[in-house]
């Protein structure tokens, strides 16, 4: 067990070795000199080379590179161009908005849909479990971006349910605010993870081991809720693991037509700003929180399947 | 002692009929099937895979995934109750309770994710009222019953941590828990060694003798059904075909099908100068029809060295060739050879 | 020899499921439609030329028999015709989704074959690059590409090709390690066939209908893909794709202008939902567990 952790967590290391390479090739090789862009055509050339100084441009390119992977391991991302703020304080700042959306409709997308994904797969093949996987699909179909603009225009426009927009920091005022955009992920999430939920559960219902189960004399919900519900842990326990890196991301667009302060609205305005060490930071903070969610899972997955820890 | 309680009939199967809808049209995977089961005896359902003796043995449980399959007709009269009447709760209490099966595939017919202890335990507690200390101690007993070492131990591992034949005794263990009258046994050895074969066929008699249970066992194997069998069904294309007491069958097969199983066996015999005797194998010529487009007639005429006009006009009726008070020996064939 | 005669049966399965299947049916119709309007419209046979003024600014759509085509979903704020310029979105999505997936899906067989079958360092190393473009987040990595390679569709076509890869690699390894020890590989090989020609020759038809199913998945992910990054500023300039009408949207909805987002979630919203069903047919179809 121990040692599978230790395993787990040094193999997170050329993978975290290999983020920081790709992010670096991208941003610091292919991407070119960004000063140009930042100082526009009129540029003096002693401003740019100034510039390219005050950034580091001017070094060797595995000089820059160390610098970046000094950036990561201290958490000090430097500055943003456009705002001059610190971006690790930009980023502490914006983690609270982000979260106080993403965590309730994170939480209560995935008992929704896991109770969903149970309560038709219990019911394969008979009426309801049709008409909610039709429901899914068109609901997969649709692009978020609608869901946002129509639930913006109507709920909050038209009938004044919700704010339309803005974020109130004190506390009930901010659940108020997060209402509707939480809404949305909800209903938006919810089409996919049904339908995941339900497909993990129903590859359980094929086991010969239910069948087992069943000629023991189990009833149903007993094979179903005891014997099929614990291995499809395993593919849940993956799905709902591997979505909160993207909490902490926040769904982007929400945040941005919401006006919500947080990690989302960040990256979106330094991509509407060309802001080049903001979007690098961003990335390369997302790829870590993503190793580490992985890594979560499979320590989680000892828990659920005791197969796992002799592999 | 009285012949008759001897054979006691426990089970009779009549005009079992199993039918599967696919996307070609209803298929019927067991087609007017006929059998009894006595106390303490074993049956033998044997054939080809695809033949129907999987599906006879999973619809006396009523174990048939619903839809695809359904049992269309007969009868199951399980100590004279037909259980085809009875409601999923009356079911319930007779699977894994008086009559329990296991299968083919002891790799993945334990669920991976809990203890043999666990699933032991569900069985026993599921049946029978016992105190939890009560269940437990059974649970040992019977892992000790089928041979596993160290049960204490044992009881406490995963099933991933056992060999395939130490899962089959588990299997076992579980399905006899609750002392069944019944066992049920789908191709208990196919998937294992050929010396872990031998030890669960002889685990399984062993414990057939102590608790007197009646067993079904499914097989493609002649050599098992000599082995362990008081009567055979030989089944083919969703029928019986020939049918009988073991001996009577090995020794004079009447059905050109049974025959050409048995010439299918390898046999190894010494003559009297102590070498092997060679003798050729002979596989039966063709495949098994599509249930979706049987041929009128007998269902083996296509494969048959002996077929004659006669056989490609109506299918013949199961009749009896030689009297036995209880096993008579019935053939589905219109020739005498 | 009777590889082959499996493999066709195989096909020959799938084609009479799907003939069967009444609802893949209707949405392979609905592909092609789209194709068909992809295609038109690149060919200037039909909605152009889309930037042409065609009524004022904003005028709301037009029902009813013999109005002009044109005006069907009224116009945008310099008076285009909004139906134009969903017939013209159209051609950009379908572009964005064959294009990435010409890029992407020979990316992914490679790989996937080569550390399916090589295993060893060469899989280690695959496995590596792959685990590592999917630890960065879809959408980030998405967006850091389009954002460094510039605004435009190329650099669409080029993001979407290189992320899409990783779960067609995935795939076709699994695949691989499963086949390359079947017996019909191993006859091959005992027949003296190279690797090569056990890698492309023998195995690779044999997976090739995850390649199909794949194609599916991609599309999709790929028009939705174009949409966000032509919304975030990233992708077209100037062309009028799906994700340029919903953001103008944006700012219209509240005037009362509902028509640029109703065209442009229609349209994707049939090609979208065409793709997810067929996906699934695709794959029922070609399974050979079921039969």
């Amino acid at each position: 067990m121990f040692i599978y952790i230790i395993r787990k967590l040094l193999n997170t290391i050329p993978v975290l070795f290999g983020v920081a390479v790709i992010v670096f090739v991208l941003f610091n090789l292919v991407g070119g000199d960004p000063t140009y862009q930042m100082l526009g055509r009129h540029a003096t050339a002693s401003q740019i080379s100034e510039l390219r100084h005050e950034y580091g441009f001017d070094q060797p390119k595995y000089i820059q590179f160390t610098q970046y992977l000094k950036q990561i391991v201290t958490f000090d991302y430097g500055r943003s161009y456009a705002t001059k703020q610190p971006i690790n304080g930009m980023i502490m700042d914006g983690i609270g908005p982000s979260l106080s959306l993403m965590i309730p409709a994170f939480f209560i997308t995935t008992i929704l849909s896991v109770a969903i994904g149970l309560w038709v797969a219990y019911y394969r093949g008979k009426l309801v479990d049709k008409v909610v996987v039709i429901f899914c699909v068109f609901g997969m179909s649709l692009p978020m971006l609608a869901y946002i603009l129509f639930g913006q225009y109507y709920f909050a426009y038209k009938l004044g349910w919700f704010p339309i927009s803005g974020f109130e920091t004190t506390w009930p005022e901010r659940f108020q605010s997060v209402a509707l955009p939480m809404i949305i992920f909800i209903i938006v999430s919810l089409g996919y993870d049904v339908r995941f939920y339900r497909t993990a559960i129903l590859e359980e219902c094929n086991q010969d081991y239910v069948r087992t189960a069943r000629a023991k004399g189990l009833s149903e919900p007993r094979v179903f809720f005891k014997h099929v519900l614990k291995n499809s842990m395993v593919p849940i326990l993956t799905n709902v693991v591997v979505q909160i890196p993207l909490l902490i991301l926040g769904a982007f667009l929400l945040e941005s037509f919401f006006g919500i302060p947080g990690l989302g609205s960040i990256t979106i305005d330094a991509v509407h700003n060309s802001d080049f060490p903001v979007i690098k930071a961003m990335t390369t903070l997302d790829a870590m929180l993503f190793i580490l969610g992985n890594l979560a899972t499979d320590i989680l997955y000892t828990l659920v399947d005791p197969r796992v820890s002799l592999k | 002692m009285d012949s008759r309680a001897e054979f006691e009939k426990i089970l009779e199967v009549k005009n079992l009929k199993t039918t599967f809808k696919t996307e070609e049209g209803t298929l019927t995977a067991v087609d007017d099937v006929s059998f009894n089961v006595y106390k303490g005896k074993t049956l033998g359902i044997v054939g080809e895979s695809g033949c129907g003796k999987s599906v006879t043995s999973l619809s006396i449980m009523r174990l048939i995934p619903h839809p695809p399959g359904k049992i269309a007709g007969g009868e199951i009269l399980y100590r004279g109750q037909d259980l085809l009447k009875f409601d999923a709760s009356q079911m319930r209490s007779i699977r894994g309770n008086e009559i329990s099966m296991i299968f083919q595939e002891p790799m993945t017919s334990l669920n991976p994710v809990f203890t043999i202890g666990n699933q032991i335990r569900e069985a026993i507690g599921l049946h029978q009222k016992l105190s939890k200390t009560e269940i437990r101690d059974q649970a040992v007993e019977m892992l000790k019953l089928v041979g596993i070492p160290a049960p204490e131990k044992r009881v406490d591992d995963y099933p991933h941590q056992l060999s395939g034949g130490m899962r089959q005794r588990i299997m076992i263990a579980m399905a006899l828990s609750c002392n069944p009258q019944i066992l049920i046994a789908d191709e208990p050895t196919t998937a294992l060694d050929v010396t872990i074969q031998a030890q669960i066929l002889e685990l399984l008699k062993e414990l057939q003798q102590k608790v007197g249970m009646a067993l079904i066992l499914i097989t493609h194997d002649l050599g098992v059904v000599a082995e362990m069998a008081d009567e055979v069904a030989v089944m083919y294309a969703g029928r019986i075909v020939e049918q009988g007491n073991v001996r009577e069958i090995f020794r004079e097969p009447k059905m050109p099908y049974t025959r050409g199983l048995l010439n299918s066996i390898p046999i190894m015999n010494k003559d009297p100068t102590g070498k092997m005797k060679k003798k050729r194998l002979q596989a039966i010529p063709g495949i098994v029809p599509d249930l979706l487009h049987l041929p009128q007639g007998c269902r083996f005429q296509e494969r048959c060295s002996y077929v004659i006009p006669e056989c490609k006009q109506q299918e013949p009726d199961l009749r009896v060739v030689a009297s036995h008070p209880l096993m008579p020996h019935k053939i589905r064939c219109v020739r005498n050879i | 020899m009777t590889d082959a005669i499996q493999k066709r049966s195989l096909w020959m399965d799938a084609y009479r499921r799907i003939r069967k299947d009444r609802i893949a049916l209707f949405c392979l119709g609905i592909v092609f439609t789209y194709s068909c309007i992809a295609i038109f419209a690149k060919l200037n046979f039909i909605a152009t030329p889309w930037d042409k003024v065609v009524g004022s600014s904003y005028q709301a759509p037009q029902w009813g028999w013999g109005g002009p085509l044109e005006l069907i979903l009224g116009t945008d704020i310099f008076g285009r015709s909004v139906f134009y310029k969903v017939l013209q979105g159209t051609r950009i999505a379908m572009s964005v989704g064959l294009v990435s997936s010409l890029i992407s899906t020979p990316i992914g067989v490679f790989f996937g074959a080569l550390a399916g079958y090589f295993g060893g360092w060469v899989d280690d190393a695959v496995v590596w690059l792959y685990t590592t473009l999917s630890s960065i987040p879809n959408i980030m990595l998405l967006i850091a590409i389009a954002f460094v390679l510039g605004k435009g569709l190329t650099s669409i076509y080029v993001a979407l090709g290189i992320t899409a890869w990783v779960s067609l690699a995935r795939v076709i390894r699994g695949e691989f390690i499963k086949h390359k020890s079947r017996d019909y590989v191993v006859a091959a090989e005992s027949l003296g066939a190279s690797h090569f020609s056990r890698i492309f020759k023998h195995i690779l038809p044999n997976v090739s209908h995850f390649v199909i199913i794949n194609l599916s998945i991609q599309f999709v992910s790929a028009i939705k893909a174009e949409v966000i990054l032509s919304f975030l500023g990233l992708g077209l300039q100037g062309q009028p794709s799906w994700g340029v009408m919903i953001d103008d949207a944006k700012l219209e909805l509240s005037r009362g202008v509902w028509w640029q987002l109703f065209g442009a979630t229609t349209g994707m919203f049939f090609i979208i939902l065409a793709f997810n069903i067929l996906g699934d047919s695709l794959r029922d179809a070609l399974d050979p567990k079921i039969k």
